[in-house]
This record gives C-alpha cells, sequence and structure tokens, in this order.
C-alpha cells in the first residue's frame, strides 16, 4: 500500500502556510544565491585571468630556452596540429648615423603573436594599429622613444649588426613584453628571417628563445607529454599559471575570501534552516501522531517528509542560482575595470556548486530534526502530549556540522582553512556565551518593570541568544573590518607619507639628459631626490658558489636586478652593518632583509653577470631601507667607480605639488625618450580598485547580515508560544502593551549591543593585524570602531527582534490564553 | 459471528525511575464484528492505555492481540500502521484536525496515506454523511467545536478500505457541551449501524455506556466489572480480568 506520489507535494502545498517552510525556503536561497554568486564570479574571473595569462604568453604554452632547441621538435608540434611561432631576443647596439643606443631586439617568426595582437603606427602621428603578424623581411618596428634617441625617422635605414633594416613602424604594444619597466633597452622588433644576415648571435651570446605553441586543449597536453622528457636544464615550459604569478596570486587571495566570508553566509542560512526545521518537526509532532493513528508507518512518514524536504531545496535551489546568477552579473558590470579582460560566459560549475550548497544546507540541518519526527509515538494523540522528545540530538549536533565542514572544504579546496573557520567560529561562540552571561548576571534588573522582564527572557533563553550574539557579532565583524579597513587605515597609511613624499618617478633617464633633467627641475623649484644611474645585472654565484637553484629563497635571483651606485647614502638608508665608503673603498652595499634570506655576511664574495660580462666585488656593508618612502632604492648599491664601463640610465623621483602639474607636460616634451610614472594617479587607481572590490565583499558581508537577521527569525519563531503566554499573563495581570514593547526593545536591543562589541573587539584586531602586518603601521585603536558595532548591532538586531515579535505583545491575552489552553 | 477484537491476558508496565509502574494487568476481551463496547473509568485508571494497545498503537508488554484476524502483538510497527490503514478508524476527544488543513483535507488525508486515487470524491461522500457538505473548505478554526468532531468521524470512516472497519473513539465528547455532544454520539452510533463497524469507546459519561453492547469498567489498570447486552440474534462479547 503506497500513498499517491504526489502526496508530499500537496501537503507541501498545504503546509507552505505555516510559516517554517518559508523561513527554511529563504534561508536556503540566501545561502544558495550567495554561494553561486560568488562561484559564478569567481569562474568568470578565472576564466578572463586566463584568457589575460594566454595574452601574457601570445601563446597557450610556451618552452623557453637559452639555445635553439631540435628542429624536430617543432616538426612534433606540427604533425600533431598546433600552431607555433617563435622568438629570439637579445641584447644589442644599434646605429643610425653616429647614434648609437642600446636596445632589446625581438625578433619574431611568422604566426606571431599566437594569442594577443600587437598594436603598432606607420608614423608617429598616425592612429593606432591593431595587427596579428610582427614586421616583414628586411623591416624593423621601434618603441617610439628610439626615433629622437637615434635621430631617426620612419623611412630611415637601421643598422643591427650587420644587417640593415627599413623602419616601417612604432611598436606601442606587444603581448608577450615580460621585461619590467626599467629595462634598459628599449624595445626594438625585427623578422627572425634577417637574423642570420645580422650575425649578431655568436656562440656565448645571451640569447632568449622562446617557442611559442596553441591549439587544441587535448593535442597540446600529448605534445607536452611527448616533450617532457626531452627537455634539459636549458628548457623550461611556461603555462598559464606562470603568466602573471603576482595578480593570480592576489586573485586567488581575494578569491578565497570571498568563499569564506560565502561559507559564513552559508553556516549562518544553514543555523536558520535548522531551528526552522526544528521548529517545524516539533509543531508536526501531531500531524504525524494523527497520521500514524491513521495507519501510516515510519517509513511512510519519512517517505512524506523527505519528499517535501526534497521538492522544497529543489525549488529554493533554482530560486537561489536565478538570484545568484543575476547578483553575479551586477557585480561583473560594476567592476569591469577591474577585469583583466571582457570576462567570458560562466561555466556550468557554478550552478554545480549552488545545487550541492543547497541540498548540503537542506539535508545536513533539516534532515535530522525530521527523523525524530518520523520516530513520534503515536499513542501521543491519547496522551494529548506533544512534546518531541529529543532523543538521538547527537544526529543533529553530528550530521549540520559535517554536512558543512565538507561543503566548505570543497568551497575553499584547503582543509586548514576550514579547520581554522570552524574553531574560530567556536571561540565566537565561546566569546558569545561569556558576553551573554555577562549581560544576564549584570544589575540591569534593578532597573525597573520592563528591564526586569527583558533580562528574565534573555536569562531563560541562554542558548539562543549566544547563537543569536554570535551570528550577528559575525556578520558586524566582518563588515566593521572591512569598511575600517577601506576607510581608516588606506588614510592612516596615507597619513604616515612624509608631506612632500616624492609623488613622481622618472626614469629611462639617458646620460645626456641628466644635467638637462637637473637644471629644469631646479629651475621650477622641484626638489627630486639624487638622480641615480642604473645598469641591470644579474647576481649569478655567491663565494664562487653558482647562484642557479637557489631561487627560491630570494626572487630577486629571477630576475636581473637594478644596479646602482653612490657616494650619499640616502635618508631613508640606514646602515646595520660593516661601514659606507670613503671615496677609495670598493664593494657593495647590500639590503638587508635580501641579505638575510640569501644567507649573505659581510665581506662575502658576490658575482654579478652584467651584459655578459661578470664583475666580482664583495660585501662591504648591509643597509635596511624604507620602501615606502617613495625614494629610488636598491638591493645593491655600488661603490662608485665599480660600474662605470657598463652603459646606464638615470632614474629619480620628486613630490610636484598639485598646482604645479602642468610641468609634467613640459617634461614629456622636453624628454620624450624618458619614463614618467605619476604615482598621484596611481594611489587614486588602486583606492579605485579597492572601493570595487570592497562592493563586492561587502555585499557579501550584507547577506551574511541577512543571514544573521534569518536566524533571528527562526529563533524568535520557536519561542514565540512560550512569548505569547508570557505576554498574555502579564498583560492580564496589568502590564500595559507599551511596557512590552519596550522590554522587547531592551532585549533585543542589549543582544546587539552585545553582538556589537564582540564584533568591535574582533574588528579591533583584525585591523591590528592588517596595520602592522600589511601597512606597517603602528598599532592604533579606533573609538569610531568601538561605537560604530554596539550601535549598529542594537539598531540592528533591536529592530529586527522587536519587528519579529511585536504580535505576541499585540494579540489581545483572552484570545492567546483560550488559544493556549 | 467472528471476533473482530480479541485480546489475551494483556499487561503493559513502563519504566520509571521508581521501577516498573503496571497500567493494564491481566485482561481480556472479546468483541464479535458490529458490536460495541464502552470502556469506562476514572482518570489514570489505564482505559486509554488500553485503547492504544487494542487499536496497535503500541505494543503490550505481555498478552497478545488480534484485530481482524490478525494478531497485531506478533507485527512490527510498519506491519500494525498497515492493519491500521485498512481496518481502523480514530475520533479523539480533541478531535485531532491538521490545522492548515480544510475539513475535506482533513478527510482526504486517510484515503491519500493508502493512496486512494478517489480521495476527494470519498472525501465529501462522507462529510457529506455527518451533514457539512458545504463546510467543505473551511480549516478548522473557522468551525464549531461539535462540527470539528462531525469532520473527525468523517476521517474515521474514510479510514476504512474494506467492510472490516473498527472505531475507536477517545471520549468523543469530552471537549463538547451538552447539546452538541449528544448530536455527535446520536451521529457516531447512526453511521456504526449504517456501516456495520464495530466501535470501542473509551468515556466518563454512563448514558453513553448504556448504548453500547457492552461496558467494561476499569479501576487502577484492572477491570473492575462488565455488563454485557445480547445482541439481537448475535453472540455475547466476553470480558474477563
Amino acid at each position: 500500500m503506497a500513498a499517491t506520489p504526489t502526496l508530499p507535494l500537496k501537503l507541501l502545498g498545504r503546509d507552505w502556510r505555516g510559516g517554517e517552510l518559508a523561513l527554511i525556503a529563504t534561508a536556503l536561497v540566501l545561502a544558495v544565491a550567495c554561494v553561486t554568486a560568488i562561484a559564478h564570479f569567481s569562474d568568470r574571473l578565472t576564466r578572463a585571468m586566463h584568457i589575460q595569462s594566454q595574452t601574457f604568453l601570445a601563446a597557450e604554452r610556451v618552452v623557453r630556452s637559452s639555445k635553439p632547441v631540435d628542429p624536430a621538435w617543432t616538426d612534433e608540434a606540427r604533425d600533431r596540429g598546433l600552431e607555433r611561432a617563435e622568438t629570439v631576443s637579445f641584447a644589442s647596439m644599434l646605429s643610425a648615423g653616429e647614434q648609437f643606443q642600446f636596445a632589446a631586439i625581438k625578433a619574431v617568426s611568422a604566426g606571431y603573436p599566437l594569442v594577443g595582437h600587437l598594436e603598432m603606427r606607420t608614423a608617429a602621428d598616425a592612429p593606432r594599429e591593431v595587427v596579428s603578424q610582427g614586421p616583414g623581411t628586411g623591416e624593423v618596428w621601434l618603441e617610439p622613444r628610439l626615433l629622437p634617441l637615434l635621430e631617426l625617422q620612419m623611412g630611415d635605414r637601421l643598422q643591427v649588426g650587420e644587417a640593415e633594416l627599413l623602419v616601417t613602424g612604432l611598436l606601442d604594444h606587444e603581448p608577450d613584453r615580460s621585461d619590467n619597466l626599467f629595462s634598459m633597452g628599449a624595445r626594438v622588433m625585427m623578422n627572425i628571417a634577417d637574423l642570420p644576415a645580422t650575425n649578431i648571435i655568436q656562440p656565448g651570446s645571451r640569447v632568449r628563445y622562446r617557442y611559442l605553441f596553441a591549439g587544441d586543449d587535448a593535442a597540446l597536453e600529448s605534445y607536452f607529454k611527448w616533450l617532457e622528457p626531452r627537455l634539459t636544464e636549458h628548457q623550461r615550459v611556461i603555462d598559464l599559471r606562470e603568466g602573471q604569478p603576482r595578480v593570480a596570486s592576489a586573485l586567488d587571495r581575494a578569491e578565497s575570501f570571498l568563499f569564506l566570508a560565502g561559507s559564513l553566509a552559508v553556516l549562518l542560512a544553514s543555523v536558520a534552516v535548522g531551528l526552522a526545521a526544528r521548529r517545524y518537526s516539533l509543531r508536526h509532532t501531531a500531524y504525524v501522531a494523527v497520521m500514524k493513528s491513521l495507519g501510516a508507518g515510519r517509513a511512510k512518514v519519512l517517505q512524506i517528509y523527505i519528499g517535501q524536504l526534497v521538492a522544497l531545496a529543489l525549488c529554493a535551489t533554482v530560486v537561489g542560482l536565478l538570484i545568484g546568477s543575476l547578483i553575479q552579473a551586477q557585480a561583473v558590470s560594476l567592476m569591469a575595470d577591474f577585469f583583466p579582460v571582457e570576462p567570458p560566459p560562466s561555466s556550468w560549475n557554478p550552478l554545480l556548486v549552488g545545487l550541492a550548497t543547497g541540498f548540503a544546507c537542506a539535508f545536513g540541518f533539516a534532515l535530522p530534526p525530521l527523523f525524530r519526527l518520523a520516530r513520534t509515538d503515536p499513542m501521543q494523540t491519547l496522551r494529548r502530549d506533544w512534546s518531541n522528545p529529543d532523543r538521538r540530538e547527537w544526529l543533529g549536533m553530528v550530521m549540520g556540522p559535517t554536512s558543512m565542514l565538507l561543503l566548505i572544504w570543497w568551497l575553499s579546496g584547503s582543509l586548514p582553512i576550514t579547520l581554522a573557520l570552524f574553531a574560530g567560529m567556536a571561540l565566537l561562540v565561546g566569546g558569545s556565551a561569556l558576553v551573554n552571561q555577562l549581560l544576564v548576571r549584570g544589575q540591569l534588573a534593578s532597573l525597573g518593570g520592563a528591564w526586569r522582564i527583558a533580562l528574565g527572557s534573555l536569562q531563560r533563553r541562554a542558548a539562543f541568544n549566544t547563537l543569536l550574539i554570535a551570528a550577528f557579532g559575525t556578520g558586524l565583524l566582518a563588515m566593521l573590518a572591512l569598511v575600517f579597513a577601506r576607510t581608516t587605515l588606506i588614510e592612516e597609511w596615507r597619513m604616515q607619507l612624509p608631506e612632500n613624499a616624492p609623488n613622481h618617478f622618472m626614469f629611462n633617464i639617458a646620460p645626456h639628459d641628466v644635467e638637462r633633467l637637473q637644471a629644469l627641475l631646479d629651475e621650477n623649484g622641484i626638489a627630486a631626490t639624487e638622480i641615480y644611474p642604473m645598469v641591470r645585472g644579474r647576481l649569478v654565484a655567491i663565494n664562487d658558489v653558482p647562484a642557479t637553484g637557489r631561487e627560491e629563497q630570494a626572487g630577486a635571483l629571477r630576475r636581473e636586478l637594478n644596479l646602482s651606485w653612490t657616494e650619499n647614502l640616502a635618508p631613508d638608508n640606514r646602515i646595520v652593518a660593516g661601514d659606507w665608503w670613503d671615496r677609495a673603498d670598493e664593494g657593495v652595499s647590500v639590503e638587508v632583509e635580501l641579505a638575510a634570506r640569501l644567507n649573505l655576511a659581510l665581506g662575502d664574495k658576490l658575482r654579478f653577470s652584467i651584459g655578459g660580462l661578470e664583475v666580482e666585488t664583495h660585501i662591504a656593508s648591509l643597509r635596511s631601507l624604507d620602501w615606502n618612502s617613495m625614494r629610488p632604492n636598491f638591493y645593491m648599491l655600488f661603490a662608485p667607480g665599480t660600474l662605470d664601463d657598463f652603459p646606464a640610465t638615470y632614474i629619480t623621483s620628486f613630490y610636484l605639488p598639485a598646482d604645479q602639474k602642468l610641468l609634467v607636460n613640459d617634461l614629456v616634451r622636453n624628454f620624450p625618450s624618458v619614463s614618467l610614472i605619476e604615482l598621484d594617479k596611481i594611489i587614486e587607481r588602486i583606492r579605485d580598485t579597492i572601493g570595487q572590490v570592497s562592493l563586492a565583499i561587502e555585499s557579501v558581508m550584507a547577506l551574511m547580515l541577512v543571514a544573521g537577521v534569518l536566524v533571528l527569525i527562526s529563533g524568535v519563531r520557536s519561542s514565540i508560544a512560550e512569548r505569547l503566554q508570557e505576554a498574555a499573563i502579564i498583560r492580564t495581570l496589568g502590564g500595559r502593551r507599551g511596557l512590552l514593547l519596550k522590554s522587547l526593545v531592551i532585549e533585543f536591543g542589549l543582544l546587539g549591543i552585545a553582538a556589537g562589541l564582540l564584533a568591535a573587539i574582533g574588528a579591533e584586531a583584525t585591523l591590528a593585524v592588517l596595520a602592522m602586518r600589511v601597512f606597517e603601521l603602528p598599532f592604533s585603536l579606533h573609538p569610531l570602531l568601538w561605537l560604530a558595532g554596539p550601535i549598529a548591532g542594537a539598531l540592528l538586531v533591536g529592530i529586527a527582534g522587536t519587528l519579529a515579535c511585536r504580535s505576541s505583545v499585540s494579540q489581545p491575552p483572552l484570545k492567546v490564553l483560550r488559544e493556549l489552553a | 459471528m467472528s471476533a473482530m477484537l480479541r485480546a489475551e491476558s494483556l499487561s503493559h508496565r513502563v519504566p520509571t525511575s521508581e521501577g516498573p509502574l503496571t497500567l493494564l494487568n491481566n485482561i481480556s476481551l472479546q468483541l464479535a464484528r458490529g458490536e460495541s463496547l464502552a470502556i469506562t473509568g476514572a482518570s489514570g485508571s489505564g482505559k486509554s492505555t488500553l485503547l492504544g494497545l487494542l487499536a496497535g498503537l503500541d505494543r503490550p508488554t505481555e498478552g497478545r492481540i488480534w484485530l481482524a484476524g490478525d494478531e497485531i502483538t506478533a507485527m512490527d510497527e510498519e506491519q500494525r500502521a498497515a492493519v491500521r490503514a485498512r481496518c481502523v478508524g480514530f475520533v479523539f476527544q480533541t478531535f485531532q484536525l491538521l490545522p492548515g488543513l480544510t475539513a475535506q483535507e482533513n478527510v482526504m488525508l486517510p484515503s491519500e496515506l493508502r493512496g486512494d486515487r478517489n480521495a476527494a470524491g470519498r472525501a465529501a461522500e462522507f462529510l457529506g454523511r455527518v451533514g457539512l457538505e458545504h463546510r467543505l473548505g473551511h480549516y478548522p478554526r473557522q468551525l464549531s467545536g461539535g462540527e470539528q468532531q462531525r469532520v473527525a468521524i468523517a476521517r474515521a470512516f474514510a479510514s476504512f478500505s474494506g467492510n472490516d472497519g473498527i472505531l475507536f473513539a477517545d471520549e468523543p465528547t469530552g471537549s463538547l457541551d451538552a447539546g452538541n455532544g449528544e448530536k455527535v454520539i446520536d451521529l457516531l452510533f447512526e453511521l456504526n449501524a449504517e456501516s456495520a463497524t464495530t466501535l470501542v469507546l473509551v468515556t466518563h459519561e454512563q448514558r453513553l455506556a448504556e448504548r453500547c453492547h457492552s461496558h467494561l469498567r476499569m479501576a487502577a489498570g484492572e477491570i473492575q466489572g462488565a455488563d454485557l447486552q445480547p445482541r439481537d440474534g448475535g453472540n455475547l462479547s466476553e470480558v474477563s480480568a
């Protein structure tokens, strides 16, 4: 004998009027929407990053080599249907008439770039063209600043090694320009077919070969599997992950943070689901006892209620998925500038994540009360006793947290982070219990009638209040920390910069421009820092031991360093070991933190490779310095004279007041080959970006607070019958409605203040860590935070709680007492 | 006439902190198809416990019970529920209508639990028989106490899937005033006679007990006395303590 299959749905429709199901559905919608929005957002961000990384590589994968590779490798790629291209990069001196200039040359094959595009102009005043091929044979494209340096015009001939090439374009953008801004040579791009004619590449030349590949994922995968055993120590495969490692790790962190914040919202929503399901199960004890007396067995009861739960979870999840997708679309359009490229549409994965969240919340927290419900004793109909003994409560205690642990582990991808989150929550709940105890043990009851009623209610519902303080405490903590970090902390960081900290950097200054530039700055009363020479070189050996293989210790070994020299120690530099040199001294002064990472000590021998030549020196001193001073600073400062033989460019920084901003135009016009960075604009951009990112995070926090409100409503609903009875008795005994309302305001207001206080403590601690670790600021208290937390808590919880309970004081007492009887 | 309900040496004890408490002690009875039995006694005499055991809502600590020929004491909870779904109807003192369901939905419930596709039609028919055909869409809170109990009676009769119905009524007039109680009892006996169902009734009212074929008086979990009336052309119920 089976119940009709649609019976659970019919009963679901009838039960909807009860209210608990709507609450469960709302909490599920909230959790699913929150996680789906974040998953969509992160999915699209990852895909955008993927495309961006491919662009940075100009290919999907690249093999980098210091020697030409076996031609069989590229033949194999062709046979597997892959697209291929090749670039060869080296530094060399160019000449045009009497002018000479050191440049970074890149010879490119047909097909380059495989991903992304080049931007060039055919004349200085011509519009930019987006092209998908490099220069043709016999042609050369130059970075615009080379034209004045070499006194060249478009159509002139340029000597590159032994070859003479025609200048046909100005190169504005290349996707895989990986040299950093301070690269000594300006870019020159030529066709790879002209390379032999230049005769530049000789045995021992410092040349970087890059082999670019693109194509079908499976073909790429199988090709690189084939290639892997053939690679030597001279070759390295660069994939997407390495396209932009720093940006990727920053975004990874933002993504983890969003997921964690989302997980907290899910956790709170789950608590709301659990509370509502518990209330639902209690209210349905009579239902089930009657159904059982009418012949429904435990299996049928379970079938009906689980059927209802599945239908409810499915509907709520679908609505949540839709809302989450809409939120995400809105967030992406708000943060369009933050995305590296136009974000592609999302995959199916976020929908799967949303679905899993919906069902984990529903089943983890609502199933245990339903199991209890199915065990209802039908004899209760005769005893007229509707208590639902909480036997096997452990099932609920284990199942809910376990399902959340697994879900958050899956979402965050990290068990330690998940466990830390749970430990944090446990700590918060412990703190809430303590605050709650302090609250009810205080002497507030002596303040009068409404206070006594409110305090009595707080005492009777201690467990729920602890939960409530923790729920709102979490939401408020995250919100306060974020808002204060975004506003106060950044402002404090800006304030601690010296009044006239340099706000403009100039680099790539040619030696012959140094005096002219100094004169122009002096003429306008601009005090610049010293103009430092800069030579690029790589640290290749420490005490005659090659530095290769020690890249893990310091990123500085992975790239070329800016090497400089000066007679005068800058004001933000301080010698911590050894001595600053006299004129006759030799050696190098090393930044102390880098020295620590590389285990360097005074007197150690360092060997540098500069433009193919090697220079050996010893450590004369260790220096500490302030990277935030906005002055040019160097890991390695040489004694004057050591690097005189190497071609150098110069760098300086200066403070330009807002009313002298027009001087930037003069500088650009008079020194077209010099690069200028306007830091004030960059700081503005950083602030905008942080503002946009914060907006996304704050919207997740807002969802957390909504989840907190749901917990409150679910909790209040469970106690509403008790509250109705209390209110009815007090009113029968002559208590006025105003007194009861006042007691509600006091009760929830106090809970809000407690939550806000807890949030303020947590937020202040978070800000302290951020200030000291990230912004390198001294610890300081934020009095506004201690005021804002309790006020925001009192308002939020006070209003939401009083509204949720107002029906308990507005119903006529006689009606209440009769109904409850 | 075969026995519709038979109990043999029923005893029921529940554990308490002061040791086992005896609720029922060595009760035997037999009720033929179509007969009615009233159980009376003071509060705590064990009459509701006996009703619950006879209906298969719980299992006695000792003794055996046969309901419509099946030994329900040898069955597990699911099997007993199946027997209840087939041939047991209940009328409770406090009606036990589900407040979220309309009168018709309440009466439909037992048929729906059986998977009956004509639950709505059957519910309308039974509500018509108790004179509430105009109240199908009303919720319990919109009905008077007497009307609510009439809906509960309709639900009890809608519970039977065949001819072997047995109706258990636990103080059906306990929550009603005298006038409404009278009407409800008239209706109950009328329908019972029409449908030839067996009736087991727990009541405080002597007048109501007298309308039954048999009357069993209980005190402290034991049968204190029994009045057995001959049924026209039928057998006598047997009661022993």
